[in-house]
């Protein structure tokens, strides 16, 4: 009888140079970093001396899951793939991206909890995993073909039950900018480079096991609905945009979007969403329109449905189908994607001829999807286009190309919003065609090196989002004031943390959220309205150091933060609140191993910690606060020359930063000065080897 | 004028089955009252009356005194923790259950009822206090307020020359749309702000 639950017991390992596979146990070397990043970062620190680069054969891909994927757990979709960033500048580290679908369902059902890819292949291959058996197969007739037919290729020779992971053209050409999508529009952004340097083409993964569960099952079926009552439309938002019968409140900007009257109006059969009463659990997907919620009304006629995840009701990926794409663009009709991903097309451009809710945007945003998940090119949370952008409109790219180049685009398609100049610029970036396509495939810090730009003049501009290393901000000053600040800084890409914006902007009034606050957080002072924000107080830190630990959690568990956590509901019989507890139950029955919030939260900060010593190892030196967790000079000016702390800015004090920086290394355990870890904190994580390694390489405070 | 004759004979073939016993008043009427609600409508007192007599409820209270139809409908509330009693402006009454409707939603049904001018000024005015926040214009358009852009433009303009509502404020973001808000609760900068966050920086920040 095998003790635990939830895990599928072996991690796969695949070396690509001598085609040998062999497994690890599971629990035996990863259960106390649970799965996922914890995995992956687990195994960067074993095993990936520093100085390695993202290109070298020596660097792992760690695609790992956790004991909730495959379960019946609400939103367990999420596959952390973690590995040196190649867009993460001046000096490439540890970061990892996150794909969703049923990638991490699958490789569960085969019989393992990680996949851990090293060396470099001598040709084009793609991997087979079906069940124990696993292949390395020759991709050389795929090489070149974009995502899509390499993803059907491969679905041909394997069976539709398989799921494919594929880099396009971009992740071939070796371009930064890149990434792997499975199930059609489910991308690990910033990887596609580092499978095409080890000449992996694609990932295919069937496994007709499952998942078992420790607990007992009515117990465990009891918990998943009482899960999926506290579960509000996507990025957890607990109000509907539009008043409803059954609603107290209602958030305009919510992306509970589902009302009476609003149809899928693609669908086989127009389906109204109806007024998605939040205690019907099984109308949930309705709730979710990410087409609409981006594009205006006017997606509604064009939706067919919503797709997503591994048992995830949300559906937040929205499948359009837009008649006008084939005859106008050449393209297929149908396409879909949610955030970032949804937009890739649309925000390269300032303006459209019919506005920003006009039918072009929609075919911008429809093209973008047709080309950036076909040649597999990554945006970066939109810094790329944000890039473009700044990089044309101020004269940069007339400069820096020469002339013939410069004329071979069509700069007044691009100006009037034509969305047919995405098919000059994307493919373009795919085969690092030009100076231009070479650079925006570069990452922004690359780009802006290669251009002699200092990184100082993006960090000025607030428009720009930039936020250092290459990356933009992930929810920071904008959504929680200080706390998201502080979230901001301990990555080394964008921080991808949802914790606390999906809090913020849950659509609840503020006394509410102030009230929640409180029993999570232990004050209302934790939380501030909009543009309202009030000096740093130590439950802001609080915040910020739970938000952190939350999303290792889910990164580590396989549960979605971009869908988390549930500390917010939508059930007024409940006060709004969700359970910070949720996450502890699912572990608990999964797995077997009984951990409450605190204990499980503790294996988070473990993981998280493991981070910090991976970044400071990587990057040789201890001092953090200086020379790591830096801030943007735009964080501290406004325009209008607004005071900090005065409504309508979100700009920050230098003084308030550095008291919120003291009081977050407080909580964290780490060092005032420097940033770092102390070795009582490692020693209290059972991190005692790390230390040690640290410490003789100096770079413990 | 026959279709209607038609549609009348179904109405009352239909309610047959549903005719009330002499000694069930009560139960009627809160049946009635949480079917409307459970359709996302509020039934006025005028309504249920009218309705009560149709079905032969008795005592009927349209055929009795003002006085008698009031008590029938107090004690339908008493008697009902979820069924709750609304007066409007010309103090007449309206229901509702809270077992299908929330009684902010209630109230937004019952002010649609009156002064569009008042509505508009109040659901700024809760959102410009509650959360805070400004609210985008075409909010009104949508249901359940369902009012014509046009009409809402005219509304606004009656309220910039009136003193009860010149706290009521418009602001336009970088994509010209307008929103509203209180200067009670709000300073036109936080406002703007919020509005331009709202309206373009949220998109842009997934």
């Amino acid at each position: 009888m095998v003790k635990y639950g939830g895990w599928a017991g072996k991690v796969l390992r695949v070396d690509l140079s001598t085609g040998r596979t062999w497994t690890e146990d599971t629990v035996e070397k990863y259960k106390d970093y649970l799965g996922g990043t914890g995995i992956g970062y687990k195994v960067m620190w074993d095993e990936v001396p520093p100085g390695t680069k993202p290109h070298d054969a020596d660097n792992p891909l760690v695609f790992a899951v956790g004991p909730l994927a495959g379960t019946g757990a609400p939103c367990n979709g999420r596959m952390a793939v973690t590995t040196l960033w190649p867009t993460c500048w001046p000096k490439p580290l540890v970061a990892s991206g996150h794909m969703g679908g049923q990638f991490a369902a699958k490789l569960k059902y085969a019989g393992y909890d990680a996949l851990v890819i090293q060396g470099r292949a001598d040709r084009p291959v793609w991997l087979s995993i079906v069940d124990r058996k696993v292949e390395v197969q020759d991709a050389r007739r795929l090489w070149g073909q974009g995502i899509r037919k390499a993803t059907e290729a491969i679905t041909q020779i394997t069976g539709p039950e398989v799921v494919v992971a594929a880099i396009g053209q971009a992740g071939e050409n070796l371009v930064p900018m890149s990434v792997a999508i499975s199930s059609v529009s489910h991308s690990a952004g910033g990887i596609g480079s580092v499978m095409g340097s080890k000449n992996l083409k694609a990932i295919a993964v069937c496994g007709t096991g499952s998942v078992r569960i420790a607990g007992d099952k009515e117990e465990w079926e009891k918990l998943i609905k009482y899960h999926l009552s506290l579960l509000g439309a996507n990025n957890q938002h607990v109000v509907p945009n539009s008043p409803q019968p059954w609603a107290e409140f209602y958030e305009p900007r919510s992306r509970w979007v589902g009302s009476g009257g609003n149809v899928w109006g693609a669908a086989t059969r127009r389906l109204d969403t109806g007024s998605c009463d939040p205690h019907d659990l099984n109308r949930i997907a309705y709730r979710t329109n990410n087409a609409a919620y981006f594009m205006g009304e006017i997606a509604w006629q064009y939706t067919v449905r919503g797709n997503g995840c591994t048992s995830c009701p949300i559906r937040c990926h929205t499948l359009m189908k837009v008649p006008a794409l084939s005859t106008k663009y050449g393209i297929p009709e149908v396409g879909q994607n949610t955030c970032s991903g949804l937009n890739f097309g649309r925000a390269f451009f300032k303006k459209f001829s019919d506005g920003p809710r006009g039918m072009t945007n929609v075919e911008a945003c429809m093209v973008g999807i047709h080309l950036a998940d076909d040649l597999g090119v990554w945006c970066n949370y939109s810094q790329m286009q944000r890039d473009f952008q700044k990089l044309y409109y101020e004269g940069f790219i007339k400069k820096k190309l020469g002339e013939k180049e410069f004329k071979s685009y069509s700069w007044d398609k691009y100006e009037k919003g034509d969305p047919s100049f995405l098919f000059e610029l994307i493919p373009r970036i795919a085969s690092k065609e030009g100076e231009l396509g070479t650079a925006l495939g570069l990452g922004t810090g690359y780009l802006l090196e290669r251009w002699s730009i200092p990184e100082e003049a993006w960090g000025k501009d607030k428009e720009l989002a930039y936020w250092k290393m290459g990356h933009p901000k992930h929810h920071s000053t904008e959504d929680a004031g200080q706390c998201g600040l502080l979230v901001n800084l301990p990555y080394n890409r964008d921080a991808q943390c949802h914790s606390h914006s999906n809090f913020v902007r849950n659509g609840l009034p503020l006394a509410v959220q102030k009230r929640l606050a409180t029993e999570v957080w232990g004050s209302p002072d934790a939380v501030d309205a909009v543009g309202a924000y009030t000096p740093m107080n130590p439950f802001k830190a609080r915040m910020a150091k739970w938000s952190l630990l939350r999303k290792e959690l889910h990164d580590s568990l396989s549960l979605c933060n971009w869908m988390g956590p549930w500390v917010a509901s939508p059930l007024k019989e409940r006060g709004y609140r969700g359970d910070d507890s949720v996450e502890s139950m699912l572990y608990s029955l999964a797995t077997g191993d009984k951990k409450n919030r605190q204990e499980l939260d503790h294996a988070a900060e473990r993981i998280f910690t493991l981070h910090r010593a991976l970044t400071i190892r990587d990057t040789g030196t201890r001092e953090m606060r200086a020379r790591h967790d830096t801030i943007p000079e735009w964080v501290f000016t406004d325009k209008s020359g607004k005071a900090p702390f005065t409504k309508g800015t979100t700009h920050m004090d230098r003084n308030d930063i550095k008291a919120a920086i003291d009081m977050f290394y407080e909580e964290m355990g780490w060092d005032r000065a420097s940033g770092a870890p102390t070795s009582q904190t490692y020693s209290k994580l059972g991190l005692e080897r790390v230390a040690e390694d640290l410490k003789k390489r100096n770079l413990i405070p | 004028m026959t279709k209607t004759s038609a549609s009348m004979v179904k109405t009352e073939k239909a309610a047959e089955p549903n005719r009330v016993k002499e000694t069930e008043p009560i139960a009627a009427i809160a049946a009635m009252i949480r079917q409307e609600s459970k359709a996302g409508k509020l039934i006025s007192a005028s309504e249920i009356l009218r309705r009560g007599a149709a079905q032969k409820i008795s005592p009927t209270p349209a055929a009795g005194p003002a006085e008698e139809a009031g008590n029938i409908l107090r004690k339908v509330v008493d008697e009902n923790e979820d069924l709750h009693e609304l007066a409007a402006e010309d103090s007449s009454r309206s229901y509702y259950s809270s077992q299908f409707m929330t009684g902010a939603y209630a109230g937004i049904l019952l002010q649609k009822q009156g002064d569009p001018l008042r509505l508009i000024a109040e659901i700024v005015r809760q959102n410009s206090a509650a959360y805070p926040r400004p609210v985008p214009l075409d909010l009104f358009t949508q249901p359940p307020f369902g009012l014509a852009l046009q009409d809402v433009l005219n509304d606004l303009e009656r309220m910039s020359v009136r003193d009860e509502y010149r706290d009521i404020e418009p602001t336009t973001t970088s994509t010209s749309r307008v929103f509203l808000y209180s200067t009670l609760h709000l300073d036109s900068e936080h406002a703007s702000m919020l509005a331009e966050w709202f309206d373009v920086g949220q998109s842009n920040n997934p």
